[in-house]
């Protein structure tokens, strides 16, 4: 499984971010960016699903 | 002719509901009656005497708010996607760019400013005003909380964030007061609102010369010196854009912290002592203030396509109302929803940025909109409010509402972007 950050529909809301330190981590801009992108780690999938579920932009995009 | 008397039978009918209770002061001072009738009984309704439709329930609302491709922000036009226009108050702003990719570019000029390490650096600025602003009336035991310190603080702190001379800060707290009483209450107020802007826009017109020659780290500099396709904004989309940050930035925050303090000192000052012996409850108090009766009430959405609910269907192009005020108070979804209560168990209470829209957990509040228009400033609002709550009680020592009956909040006019807020609250109070 994949997961990407759309930055041109991203708001910069920081949810992500806050919500999973573990998988995202943000510039001084406000910028979201992955640590990793390949989950195999099932713990990290579900935080991705999340991630991608409740984010106001719908910036966050998972590829099977 | 048989219409109207249908009608008027109608309305006569305790459920049904007359389209002009919206315009009424009854309405004004206290929704929450219509809203519950609008949930009950009148899920969607057609508002024909305004021409729009209503959402009340949270899950419609919460629905509204994601649905990006049924829902805009801005107005279709048949024969090009939006309609901009420059009769808003503030000039041309990002809000009239709907959910075009110019809103999301225009939104992440700054958004990203307010979240995360960024915010981080500017809190110790907001405490340092704070302390500035409650030294002005520490000593008197009394202050007039709205005119005092409300609109004192959140106002400063987003002028500074702009980068704008801190010598006239208090030209520019002038300026601001007297806009937002003329989008609040009109007539006279309308005409000097309209004179402070026209100064203000006379005073910014240098500024945003010389930041677009030699920018700094200030917004104003980012705002000025972003460029999209190779060009940067007009010298009046800075100024709209200015103008709303100093609205939705300044306003908001101000009129949540005011409306803390009074279901505080009105609603539960025996939840008050709760938060005297543990100031991080602040957060909750916020929280439970944007579920129970927000800033804001009402958000507007227009239809980009055939929409059904309810069994019935929404043509495309058509207004919808959402009032996440009615939302917030949806039995469906909170138990004793017109109660007002800190320690709330089945409300997401937000203590990190969490949206309370996982599967697993509980449900937010709407008071800050979800989706693309989401608000961009909700941590900022809420650190600042937090730091502005805590300075003032810890100054105040025992704090009083000097009136025993409060007319209560009100707002001038909850459908056309009216904030809700008490319009004075005045405390006493014992030095620490």
């Amino acid at each position: 499984m994949k997961v990407r950050i759309d930055l041109d529909q991203c708001h910069r809301s920081g949810e992500c971010c806050y919500n999973h330190p573990e998988l995202f981590e943000m510039s001084d801009d406000g910028e979201p960016s992955l640590k990793m992108t390949d989950l195999a780690d099932a713990g990290m999938r579900l935080r991705a699903e999340q991630a991608a579920e409740v984010c106001p932009a719908g910036a966050i995009l998972i590829e099977a | 002719m048989a219409e109207p008397l249908q009608e008027q039978q109608a309305s006569a009918l305790p459920n049904e509901i007359d389209p002009r209770e919206f315009d009424g002061a009854a309405f004004q001072r206290d929704p929450f009656p219509l809203y519950k009738r609008l949930r009950d009984h009148h899920p969607l309704f057609h508002d024909r005497f305004h021409n729009r439709w209503v959402l009340s329930r949270y899950w419609d609302i919460d629905g509204a708010f994601q649905d990006n491709a049924s829902y805009d922000r801005a107005v279709y036009k048949p024969d090009g996607p939006y309609r901009f226009g420059s009769s808003h108050v503030f000039g041309p702003n990002i809000l009239e760019y709907g959910n075009s990719p110019q809103h999301r570019w225009l939104r992440n000029i700054v958004a990203g400013q307010f979240v995360g390490n960024r915010l981080q650096t500017f809190l110790p600025m907001v405490a340092q005003i704070c302390d500035e602003v409650i030294a002005t009336f520490r000593d008197a035991g009394e202050v007039e909380l709205v005119s005092q310190f409300s609109s004192q603080v959140p106002i400063r702190v987003i002028s500074n964030m702009l980068g704008l001379p801190r010598q006239d800060e208090d030209t520019f707290v002038g300026w601001y007061q007297a806009l937002i009483a003329g989008l609040g209450f009109g007539g006279e107020h309308l005409a000097r609102g309209i004179q402070a802007r026209n100064e203000m826009w006379d005073y910014l017109d240098p500024l945003i010369a010389t930041r677009a020659k030699t920018p700094g780290d200030d917004l104003l500099s980012r705002i000025v010196s972003a460029e999209l396709d190779g060009a940067r904004m007009s010298a009046d989309e800075v100024k709209g854009f200015v103008a709303l940050l100093l609205a939705a930035g300044g306003d908001t925050t101000d009129k949540a912290i005011a409306n803390m303090w009074f279901h505080m000192m009105y609603t539960r000052p025996d939840q008050y002592a709760d938060v005297q012996a543990d100031p991080n409850l602040w957060d909750d108090v916020f929280t439970e203030m944007m579920r129970y009766d927000p800033v804001v009430h009402a958000q507007f959405r227009h239809t980009t396509r055939e929409v059904e609910l309810h069994g019935r269907v929404v043509p495309e192009r058509a207004g919808i109302i959402l009032y996440l005020g009615a939302g917030n108070r949806d039995e469906r979804v909170f138990k004793d929803p017109d109660t007002f209560d800190i320690h709330r168990s089945d409300l997401h209470m937000g203590r990190e940025n969490r949206s309370g829209r996982y599967k697993d957990g509980k449900p937010g509040h709407l008071g800050f909109g979800i989706g693309q228009h989401f608000c961009m400033g909700y941590v900022m609002a809420r650190q600042e409010a937090m730091i502005a709550c805590t300075k003032l009680m810890g100054a105040m020592g025992t704090a009083q509402p000097k009136l025993d009956r409060h007319p209560g909040i009100s707002s001038p006019s909850i459908d056309s972007g009216g904030f809700r807020s008490p319009q004075e609250l005045v405390l006493t109070f014992n030095p620490a």
